[in-house]
């Protein structure tokens, strides 16, 4: 490739009065032997020839240092052309012939003091572009003069070579004192100098993080705004961005800041747009949403947007990628705009895409009319990524908006009609999602789906398809034929299918199981006795063992009611999203990544290497970032119950969401694991030692299970329960201290001291009854007043009286949370009427509201995110937890024993993030984003709940369990 | 946190080095060829934009079929900025080369190096205006094709090819701006209109996006003031009177605009730079003030022998004086049409099959306002179901509209100060492109 480019150069004539091509094709030697006759020639125009011969060659590749001291001897001439490409020369290949450079170094000395601003300014930027050491001493004093020259071409010129000596040797341009005098650029009058020395300084202060280089403080802002109005527009850019790292003091520094700002988006150049929409975007943060100001610039904000796409493709799609963050962030400015993201024919496909799912994420009740019309429209297009991107969206619009989702319905059947093979295939992935959001709803359809079972060639089609069939059974008449049908194939399936097969035949079994014996076995057997694929196989054991064990809990299990799926599947995480439109405008904002991915990172963050593609980078499909966030989650220490039986209910096809808390889906998991694992311990012990116990309504057995199979499935099984144990029922559950709660003396000499624990999911109240009065004591009873979160005793106290004095006794009483509900101050507090023998005593206690987290408290990946987006912010609290000393593992493992779940963990900037989760008892959820950064012992927990008055409470449980 | 671009190179289209510049010594020039492997591997459906290569990231345009590629390292820099960037060096070079071509920029390579020297420092971007500029270039252009007043011929608007082209010397706008032998001034309107048509025949969406370009030849012009109606109106709301009144949305104006007679006296007052400027740039949503020049009324029906006939009437709603030309109708056909026959109303229009992109192009060189062209075409398609029959359409166009602007907007006048001496020549220029133009059957 590169040899061919070399020869096709060669054979080409550079320059017009190169005509003559033998010097490209006679040999090397003579050729530059030509050279340098010319380059020493008296003629000044032969020089000039020569000199541009030289470059050329320099151009293609070939090397022509050879002629580097005939080179430089033609640098002392007053003709400025000439003078020009001789120094171009020199910065090629000053660097490869250090010694020589020297030789130029009084001329360029000399040029520094030309009575001709433009030589003098030329010497400087070339004496800066020649990266050898031993140059930059002789740098040091031109330069000095040179920025506080009179012309404003060499102080700007001066001013980046600043920078550039900075590169090569930082420790002289501090001890020159370069810095202050180009801190003082900073005030010159001329804005190009200003912007310069901006960007010399602020490149500068990357290099040194902690230095106080750029120190923007109110009267720098001032300048800078000022130079601001009268730069260039490149100049224009590079102030912008520096006052986008500026914290103002407070919200009226920021609205004064925002509105020198403002005028910037009408420049003519989109670039200078997008910068101020960045600097805007930062500051807005600041503003009180109830300012006048706040709604004026908001929709000062959406018009400059709105043109940014008028550009090219390539500027179009850079602006896209923006508007996506912006969108997410503050989806009102762009809210009536949604015309401006229809689709052109003419753009590229990479535009479109992104455009649609802009549109998508501007979807609402007010548009979606217009919206779908769109969408039904793109789906007839000839181009097929595109068409399937639409019919995944109609898809995305029935699911976010609720009102919409019949249309969308009738739309996509529609589309069914065309029997346009990919469309069929992509209304049926998509029809399946709805079903999953609005059960029971549009089950007429079914039908029309089941006509075009041959029709289905891609294996996510035909496994939402057999999902559809196994999960409405009972209604398709023929839906033992119609899976039987798929069965015949079942090895050349993919996974995804067979698994899914599996599982709508267990299912078809559990709803109609006299047709379908025969069915269930046959796929039984395919799945655990024919298959290579451990998933299939253990998934295959599972069912076979819960139908022949207890078919009433496998009903239980397979047909659980499921969680529904939500709304938004690929909102970006809040904090990086926060972070990306800090970046907006840069290569970050395209990738939607942070810098540190994919950047060699100064703060000690792993590199993550790059990205195949801007493209890939972003996953389209709910689908998809199920699987992306399967694999980017390592923080997801222990699966929870969740996933685990997510998965046996095949959860894993569809965008692994679950909104909200469900009333029963919680308690139901808990049930349906406990009777699997009874059933299987018993099932498995019985299983090692001989044939397995077959269920009574269930034919005949197996053919016996090979022995060789056991001892491993068996394993894999224990595996699961660890699994569950892990999660389910920590051994170590914290348990803070017990306290007194009743002093003897204020309760005629009964004393009770108490704590109160979690423990497998039931709450106890550990109690120390003593007896320090002089007689003995009976008939113990207590009550409680009620409380904030209806905690009650579950049962009598029980305390075998009589207690002897000075006898104590360790009592644990099981609570339950059904009791009578009243509000608390604090919320914790719980009043306790305590009898026996003697009197009624009344104490109150606070107890630890981590007792009252439950245990499938463990919040989806994606429902975190959009609840957290949900939540309002005012509805967050921040709390510092000091002097811990834990790493963010153990934090995270310690924090998991009281049921507060990590469900994500990322590092940034050398802290790590931990989104965690939990959920009270009577369902109330709290999200927590935990900071933790190396070697700095004070966390920060930002909480976000609902109920925000529940957060201070929370805080304590975390700083009681990460300071035990 | 800002751009800095550490290499800058130009490429053909086979991928030869024409100009290879290294500002900051972060990488070696092997990344050329890096960079050209890349490019040509990468499959249609990504975006071109941004590739990265370990650390390198590269932005890239076409222009005048180059690449103009930039380096950086920096994850603080902008691509938007780059690309706006480059598409501005690309400008650049065509103002000083008169054209852009790889054999422009073969013959002025030490021009484009001087030019690169001056408009980027370090990787900072310091200017491209050629007024700035003009004080620092030493290098003369060399003119790839000698200059006539006369070459008459290959006539085009900054590329697009007009019927205006009778009107303006090519030649005159397309040389470099340093050449002194004559004076003149290009005002050029251009607008580029995106519509769709719905089904039923409502227009469902009409924006144009405008600009105003002046390409200026003057030395001593130290001012210049450009006359737009008087009744131009800018804003959503803004009603001014009855009647006519020639409003767009949103309007941007090159910094070098004064603007201090726009308010009352709707006129633009610009100091011009040699070479070419984008004085302002304009956006119109919906509220188009005449009809779409185009409506289609198209019946698609099957014919007793299992083909499909569509009968097309294409009306043009222009006024009756101005005409469109190059009108490109394209149709999407379904998959596995084999042939295609068809009856025309004249015989310079032309109709062919394109099965790479499924659609069938009827082309009409020239449509006159008030005309109404009637087109028959017959596809043999093999298993032709009810169902293909949805594939047909949406119906796109793509068209020019010379000596016409969508919005209205005119030039009233093009004065110069001071007054020029000698023959001097202003040429005002209107033309309306289609940029996405779609009627849905």
């Amino acid at each position: 490739m590169q040899a061919l480019a070399n020869q096709l150069c060669e054979n080409r004539q550079f320059g017009s009065k190169m005509t003559d091509s033998k010097y490209f094709t006679t040999t090397k030697k003579g050729e530059i032997f030509e050279l340098k006759a010319e380059l020493n020639s008296d003629k000044k125009e032969k020089k000039k020839e020569a000199v541009k011969k030289v470059i050329a060659s320099m151009t293609v590749g070939k090397d022509v240092s050879a002629l580097f001291p005939d080179v430089v001897n033609c640098m002392q001439t007053d003709n400025l052309e000439l003078k020009k490409l001789v120094y171009l020369y020199l910065m090629n290949y000053a660097k490869s012939q250090p010694d020589m450079a020297i030789m130029a170094v009084n001329t360029f000395v000399k040029d520094c003091e030309d009575p001709n601003p433009l030589i003098r300014a030329l010497a400087v930027r070339t004496m800066g572009c020649i990266r050898v050491d031993k140059i930059t001493e002789y740098l040091c004093e031109p330069l000095r003069k040179c920025l506080k020259d009179e012309d404003p071409y060499v102080r700007k010129t001066a001013a980046v070579c600043v920078a550039k000596l900075h590169d090569i040797n930082a420790q002289l341009v501090e001890d020159q004192g370069f810095l202050d005098t180009l801190k003082d650029l900073i005030s010159d009058s001329n804005p190009m100098v200003v912007a310069n020395a901006v960007a010399a300084l602020s490149e500068i202060a990357e290099s040194h993080p902690n230095s106080n280089l750029m120190d923007l403080n109110p009267q720098t802002m001032n300048k800078l705004l000022t130079a601001l109005n009268e730069c260039t527009e490149w100049g224009q850019i590079f102030i912008l961005d520096c006052l986008a790292n500026y914290t103002p003091r407070d919200d009226r520094e920021s609205q004064s800041i925002c509105e020198r700002v403002t005028p910037r988006l009408s420049h003519a150049n989109s670039a200078v747009v997008l910068s101020a929409v960045k600097v805007l975007m930062k500051f807005m943060e600041m503003l009180p949403k109830d300012l006048d100001y706040y709604g004026t610039l908001l929709k000062k904000l959406a018009p400059p947007l709105v043109t940014l796409l008028s550009a090219e493709p390539e500027l179009q799609y850079v602006a896209l990628r923006n508007i996506n963050l912006i969108v997410q962030r503050r989806p009102e400015i762009l809210k009536h705009e949604m015309k401006v993201f229809y689709v052109k024919y003419n753009d590229p496909i990479y535009v479109k895409l992104e455009k649609l799912d802009i549109m998508i994420r501007l979807a609402s009740q007010a548009n979606i009319a217009q919206v779908l019309a769109e969408l039904k429209e793109y789906a007839t297009e000839v181009d097929v990524d595109f068409v399937r991107k639409a019919v995944r969206a109609i898809g995305r619009c029935a699911i976010k908006v609720e009102q919409s989702a019949e249309r969308c319905v009738s739309t996509l059947l529609d589309l069914i009609q065309t029997k346009v093979n990919y469309v069929v295939q992509e209304a049926i992935v998509v029809i399946k999602d709805i079903f999953r959001k609005y059960p029971n709803k549009y089950e007429s359809v079914i039908a029309t789906l089941c006509e075009n079972l041959d029709s289905l060639d891609e294996p996510e089609a035909r496994a939402a398809m057999i999902w559809i069939v196994g999960e409405y059974a009972e209604r398709i008449d023929n839906a033992d034929e119609l899976l039987e049908s798929f069965l015949e194939g079942f090895h050349d399936e993919s996974t995804q299918v067979q698994l899914q097969l599996l599982t709508a035949i267990v299912k078809l079994f559990l709803k109609k199981p006299t047709e379908t014996q025969e069915l269930v076995q046959q796929v039984l057997s395919l799945a655990t006795q024919d298959s290579d694929n451990p998933d299939l196989r253990d998934r295959g054991y599972i069912y076979w063992r819960l139908l022949s064990t207890d078919p009433v809990a496998a009903k239980e299990v397979v047909l659980a009611e499921k969680p529904l799926i939500s709304e938004e599947t690929d909102l970006i995480e809040p904090t990086l999203l926060e972070e990306l439109i800090c970046h907006i405008g840069t290569l970050a904002s395209v990738y939607h990544k942070p810098p540190s991915a994919f950047v060699e990172g100064n703060h000690g963050v792993q590199h993550k290497g790059l990205p195949g593609s801007a493209g890939s980078a972003e996953s389209e499909s709910p689908d998809a970032v199920s699987a992306g966030a399967a694999t980017e989650a390592p923080a997801a220490v222990i699966p929870s119950q969740g996933d685990l039986l997510g998965d046996l209910l095949n959860l894993d096809l569809t965008p692994p969401a679950t909104t909200g808390p469900l009333p029963h889906s919680g308690g139901m998991q808990m049930g349906a694991m406990d009777l699997l694992g009874g059933g299987l311990d018993s099932l498995l012990g019985g299983d090692l030692g001989g044939s397995p116990a077959m269920g009574a309504g269930f034919g005949a057995p197996p053919a016996a299970m090979p022995p060789a199979f056991s001892a491993p499935v068996s394993g894999s099984l224990y595996d699961l329960f660890d699994l569950d144990n892990g999660v389910g029922m920590p051994l170590g559950s914290f348990c803070p201290p017990k306290t007194v709660w009743l002093p003897a003396m204020k309760a005629k000499g009964l004393e009770i001291s108490g704590t109160f624990v979690r423990h497998a999911g039931v709450i106890q109240m550990e109690m120390t009854i003593t007896n320090k009065a002089m007689s003995v004591m009976t008939g113990f009873a207590i009550q409680f007043n009620r409380n904030s979160f209806g905690l009650a005793p579950a049962g009598p106290i029980q305390v075998p009286s009589p207690l002897s004095p000075n006898q104590n006794i360790e009592v644990s009483l099981p609570l339950n949370t059904v009791g009578p509900v009243m509000k608390m101050e604090p919320l914790n507090n719980l009043q306790v009427a305590f009898k026996n023998n003697i009197d009624v005593f009344y104490f109150s206690c606070q107890y630890p509201i981590s007792v009252l987290f439950a245990e499938d408290g463990k919040m989806e990946r994606q429902v975190f995110l959009a609840t957290w987006k949900d939540i309002p912010n005012e509805n967050e609290s921040q709390f510092q937890i000091k002097d811990c000393h834990l790493n963010s593992d153990a934090a995270s493992n310690k924090l998991q024993s009281i049921n507060i779940f990590t469900i994500a963990e990322r590092t940034v900037d050398g802290q790590d993030m931990l989104y965690q989760s939990m959920k009270l008892t009577n369902g109330i959820w709290a999200l927590a984003e935990l900071k933790v950064q190396a070697g700095n012992p004070n966390y920060t927990v930002s909480l976000k709940c609902r109920a925000p008055e529940v957060s201070q409470c929370v805080f304590q449980s975390y700083e009681a369990v990460l300071k035990n | 946190m800002m751009t800095m671009i550490s290499q800058l190179f130009i490429l053909s289209s086979k991928g030869d080095h024409l100009i290879y510049k290294d500002f900051r010594g972060e990488a070696g020039n092997d990344v050329i060829n890096v960079f050209y492997e890349k490019v040509t591997a990468l499959p249609g459906d990504q975006p071109p934009v941004v590739m990265s290569h370990r650390d390198l990231h590269f932005v890239h345009v076409r222009q005048g079929g180059l690449y103009w590629v930039a380096t950086t390292t920096s994850a603080g820099s902008s691509p938007f900025t780059i690309i706006d960037f480059l598409n501005r060096l690309a400008a650049l070079v065509t103002d000083y080369c008169g054209s852009l071509s790889e054999k422009s920029v073969q013959m002025n390579f030490a021009l484009i190096y001087e030019l690169l020297d001056e408009v980027v420092d370090y990787g900072y971007i310091q200017t491209t205006s050629s007024d700035v500029l003009k004080n620092f270039i030493q290098t003369e252009a060399v003119s790839s094709r000698p200059f006539s007043l006369f070459d008459l011929s290959n006539v085009g608007l900054f590329g697009a090819e007009t019927q205006q082209s009778k009107v303006a010397p090519s030649s005159a706008a397309t040389r470099p701006i340093q050449s002194s032998r004559d004076q003149g001034v290009f005002v050029d309107v251009i607008e580029r209109l995106s519509v769709i048509i719905g089904s039923n025949g409502a227009v469902m969406k009409a924006d144009v996006e405008g600009e105003i370009k002046v390409k200026c030849y003057m030395l001593n012009c130290s001012e210049m003031r450009i006359g737009l109606n008087e009744e131009f109106s800018i804003g959503r709301s803004t009603l001014r009177g009855y009647g006519a009144a020639v409003h767009v949305d949103e309007c941007r104006f090159h910094q070098a605009v004064k603007l201090d007679e726009f308010d009352d006296h709707r006129i633009l007052k610009l100091c011009p730079s040699q070479g070419e400027q984008t004085v302002m740039q304009y956006q119109l949503s919906d509220n188009l003030p005449s009809p779409p020049p185009f409506r289609l009324f198209p019946t698609i029906e099957r014919d007793n022998r299992g083909r499909l006939l569509i009968y097309m009437k294409l009306r043009c709603d222009l006024p009756p004086k101005s005409a469109a030309i190059n009108v490109s109708v394209s149709v999407p056909v379904p998959k596995g049409c084999v042939s295609l026959s068809q009856e025309l109303s004249s015989p310079e229009q032309r109709c062919e099959l394109k099965p790479q992109s499924r659609s069938l192009v009827w082309t009409v060189p020239r449509c006159s306002g008030g005309t109404q062209l009637s087109a028959v075409f017959k596809l043999d398609v093999p298993g032709l179901s009810s169902a293909s029959m949805l594939e047909v359409g949406p119906v796109g166009l793509t068209f020019e509209l010379p000596k016409l602007t969508s919005t209205g907007l005119q030039i009233r006048f093009l004065r110069l100060t001071p007054v020029q001496p000698g023959p001097s020549q202003r040429w005002v220029r209107y033309v309306t492109h289609s940029d996405s133009y779609i009627i849905r059957v």
